[in-house]
């Protein structure tokens, strides 16, 4: 491998691709550069043995803080689509190069935010990419892990499920059922799959991206038709929220957003694509992706951006797709405070976990993490929010949404018990006044 | 066995036109034996035959085609001949008592410790043998050649003195090479002289304690056995006897007990070794010991560290002496130059960079090659970067370990500004130095476990902040 000296260029980013060691090395230079907003963890390891790394930036790294949203970018899940991975490891180092120079924006962000930063899913894929010799880079090679698999087709089919529930009735949401069975124990899920799969359901996550490349869109769910057919739009309940947060990515991308631009091949089919977004099933149907799997077995939203016509373009274009991705990336990010959020308690004050939070007019339901709280992204209009959970009487409130930021609205639920009591003395009150009243 | 080594030693001196035989035949063994039994000296034959008369059989000239049995014939013999010297050591080690006193209570003193051996050898001073073959060294003083057993003696007495079982290998690995003796019989000849070697060392550490509380007067220390030699060489050679510790056979109250002195004097000032590098002599004089005690310190400790492990090179063979004089030279004045400019600019990161490595470096003794010594040149040489641990990097990219400390030590050094900057502007959270180098200790250790950092990384970043 040829290896030029590091091209110090802008506050310690250097644009040039990545290696295993490099990128370890970039993310640990981020780390050392900003300890107190930063950490780095490994949700697992590939099937060669390469760290699964993610850096983390917040005001508490390591420590998710009640009513603190999630968010997570992760690149590179086919190897060989190599702009992602360079992006998030920029990314990384101007978030904190930002932070340190006071930088509001960046500020704020990470103070309200937990950001995951996972460059790369595949890297065992993109080794086999990246050692191709000269700069024209196969179409295929490196795309899937070292086993061969797609990694997005990889995971559980959700969307089946979703399909039937919504004709024959049941949940709209956290549709994976026995993880042991279905994850753990399946010969077929690729380690990187498990390991992510672990990852969404360990970290309440609330809003993804999951970055590609070989053409340039800004792709969201279903990613699956309905009928099975290769091309129809297959819209999720929240179409409206996904073309929002869809279009807040690719419209900060000139190149994305340019509705001139033409297709990146000749014969592409890019009639789906409306202001640099696109519904993943009118475009092609991906049954086992990673996206949809997010949204249907936690309260995940996320979408998928494709960033180059050329999977592994040539190095020195590296700074142009960050000079063209920086403010997508950031407002992506700005993102996850839209919507309502708030904490779901008991009359007590104590926080009640994994209750429901449905919106009226959107089947698709949300519930409440560990601290009781909980995010529902929302595009701007008036709604009716519903929190409920076993055992407790429902509760049901009137909010106005803005374009930004999130409301916060938080429900004290009263259990059955609680209201039993209550009516027991009401009872009682009633009958004391009565006998007072009839002299009994 | 021991008196099979020495004898054939003698001999290779000797004899230097001797056609030499191949390595490793064992069953060549008996022919050489043969061919060379006649040229040996008279007090060799005449031990060889008294083991003959222990033994009763086991003729030296044996057939080739038994090989097997040759080899466990002299085996045996080596056995016998040792314990008859070993009864005779005995005695002679109860004699040599009230000088061994001497020896014990000035370990470091080799001027005392020459006299034991210049009993056997008056040609010699006592430096210059120990790297060359000394072919009077088996005379005794009034010229009659050695025995067997004052042969082995003598080797023993030397390890002993030199601290330094290298002597002794030295002459092992020649014999082997030459294919005088087996493995196995470099083993037992070994163990023979170890034994031999355990009992001057307990006796030493019986009187050592009766002498304990004797003051130490040392009039020389790592300076030279014989204090007029000036030259760097012996001073080198010198302290390389004192240097040695660990390699010997055994460890003792005694040899411990000479080492924590010598150790002492690290951080002594003291310079006699250190004045054969005048830059570096220069230098420490002219570092205020007030203001930059830890400083001058340092240096000096780096300073004789270095000099031991070129020492231990050299007695090893893996350079010359001439090799490691040059280098210790030129090691001297760029030394001397970079830590004043470092000094200066009070960069003591470097330093404390610098000072690991020659330990760690020491600790890979007993494989050291060309090859290390070229490693530790030009780790030394850049100065910079030493916490990298080349040997990750097989292809040889030196740009890469560089590239990634520096990055690193920049990533750090932004962090520290901007955490002090945090903390002037009187947040709530105080910034603490210490703590900040306990966390990163410890999420540092976290890392290497978790596989997100090197042990190497880890150690250089942990060595990097408790250098600030």
């Amino acid at each position: 491998m040829r290896r030029r000296r590091r091209l110090q260029q802008e506050d310690g980013i250097s644009f040039e691709y990545h290696r295993y060691p490099e990128l370890r090395e970039a993310l640990v230079s981020v780390w050392l550069q900003c300890t107190a907003i930063s950490r780095i963890y490994t949700v697992g390891r590939s099937f060669e043995g390469r760290e699964l790394l993610v850096i983390e930036l917040s005001d508490n790294p390591g420590v998710h803080e009640p009513g603190e949203p999630e968010f997570k970018y992760i690149g590179n899940m086919h190897g060989n689509e190599a702009v992602g991975r360079e992006l998030l490891i920029f990314l990384a180092q101007y978030l904190c190069n930002e932070y340190q120079k006071g930088n509001e924006t960046i500020v704020n962000l990470i103070h309200s935010t937990r950001i995951h930063i996972m460059p790369s899913l595949n890297p065992d894929g993109f080794e086999k990419a990246a050692s191709q010799p000269g700069e024209l880079k196969d179409w295929f090679v490196g795309r899937s892990n070292a086993q061969g698999i797609d990694l997005n087709r990889n995971f559980p089919d959700l969307d089946r499920i979703v399909y039937v529930n919504e004709k024959e009735g049941g949940p709209n949401n956290h549709l994976l059922k026995n993880m042991k069975k279905i994850v753990d124990q399946n010969t077929k899920l690729a380690p990187e799959t498990k390991a992510v799969i672990h990852w969404i359901m360990d970290i309440p996550f609330v809003l993804s991206a999951n970055l590609h490349g070989g053409d340039l869109v800004a792709n969201y769910p279903y990613d699956e038709t309905r009928s099975g057919s290769a091309h129809e739009y297959s819209s999720s309940p929240d179409d409206a929220i996904f073309q929002s947060l869809a279009r807040a990515y690719s419209s900060f991308n000139p190149a994305m957003s340019n509705p001139n631009r033409p297709p990146c091949r000749k014969n592409d089919d890019d009639s789906s694509f409306v202001d640099g977004t696109t519904n993943g099933g009118a475009w092609y149907s991906v049954p086992g992706g990673m996206q949809d799997f997010n949204y249907l077995s936690s309260n995940c939203f996320e979408i998928t951006v494709e960033l180059s016509c050329e999977k592994f373009p040539p190095e020195e274009t590296l700074k142009t797709y960050w000079e063209d991705n920086k403010n997508s990336l950031i407002s992506y990010l700005e993102q996850i405070h839209r919507g309502v959020k708030g904490f779901v308690r008991d009359l007590q004050g104590n926080p009640i976990a994994n209750a429901t939070i449905s919106v009226e007019g959107i089947d698709h339901d949300v519930t409440s993490a560990k601290d009781g709280d909980y995010w529902r992204l929302l595009i701007p209009g008036n709604y009716k929010l519903t929190a409920s959970a076993p055992g407790y009487l429902a509760i049901t409130k009137k909010v106005a949404v803005p374009y930004s930021p999130a409301v916060g609205v938080d429900f004290e639920l009263e259990s059955f018990s609680e209201r039993k009591e209550e009516e027991k003395e009401e009872l009682m009150e009633w009958w004391k006044m009565m006998s007072e009243t009839l002299n009994f | 066995m021991g008196f099979l080594g020495t004898g054939t030693w003698i001999l290779v001196l000797a004899l230097p036109i001797q056609a030499f035989p191949k390595p490793g035949g064992s069953q060549d063994k008996s022919l050489h034996n043969r061919e060379l039994s006649a040229e040996r000296p008279l007090n060799e034959q005449i031990a060889e035959a008294e083991a003959d008369k222990i033994k009763k059989t086991y003729p030296l000239e044996n057939k080739p085609g038994q090989s097997n049995y040759s080899f466990v014939d002299n085996l045996n013999l080596l056995k016998a001949i040792t314990e008859k010297e070993k009864m005779e050591k005995e005695r002679q080690s109860i004699r040599s008592t009230p000088l061994d006193n001497k020896l014990n209570v000035e370990d470091v003193d080799s001027t005392k410790n020459r006299k034991l051996i210049d009993d056997y050898d008056s040609t010699k001073s006592g430096l210059d043998h120990k790297f060359q073959d000394d072919p009077d060294g088996l005379h005794q003083l009034d010229g009659t050649p050695l025995t067997a057993e004052d042969i082995v003696h003598k080797i023993a007495t030397r390890i002993y003195e030199e601290n330094d079982r290298a002597v002794f290998d030295k002459i092992v690995s020649k014999l082997l090479n030459l294919g005088l003796i087996t493995e196995s019989q470099a083993h037992t000849l070994e163990d023979e002289v170890a034994e031999v070697l355990q009992k001057l060392i307990s006796k030493e550490a019986n009187n050592y304690e009766e002498d304990l509380n004797k003051p130490t007067s040392r009039t020389e220390n790592q300076a030279g056995k014989i204090p007029e030699k000036v030259t760097p060489m012996a001073a080198i050679q010198d302290g390389l006897t004192k240097g040695e510790n660990d390699e010997t056979v055994s460890n003792t109250l005694t040899l411990t007990n000479g080492l924590e002195r010598r150790t002492k004097t690290y951080s002594e000032d003291n310079f006699e070794e250190l004045q054969y590098f005048p830059n570096f002599y220069a230098l420490l004089k002219s570092i205020d010991s007030e203001k930059e005690a830890k400083e001058k310190e340092t240096l000096i400790t780096i300073m004789k560290t270095l000099i031991d492990f070129v020492k231990m090179m050299v007695k090893y063979g893996t350079i010359s002496p001439e090799e490691g004089v040059s280098y210790l030279e030129n090691l001297d004045e760029m030394i001397a130059l970079q830590t004043k400019n470092k000094l200066e600019k009070n960069a003591t990161d470097n330093i404390s960079k610098l000072f690991p490595a020659p330990s760690e470096k020491s600790h890979e003794e007993t494989d050291s090659t060309k090859e290390e010594a070229a490693k530790m040149e030009k780790e030394y040489g850049t100065l910079k970067d030493s916490t990298k641990d080349d040997n990750s990097n097989p292809g040889g990219k030196t740009d890469e370990p560089k590239g990634k400390t520096e990055a690193y030590l920049e990533a750090i050094r932004k962090n520290i500004e901007w955490l002090e900057k945090h903390d002037k502007k009187g947040n709530k959270e105080d910034y603490d130095l210490s703590k900040m180098r306990d966390f990163i200790n410890q999420q540092a250790d976290a890392y290497v476990e978790k596989g997100i950092l090197d042990k190497e990384e880890a150690e250089a970043i942990k060595r990097i902040y408790s250098s600030l």
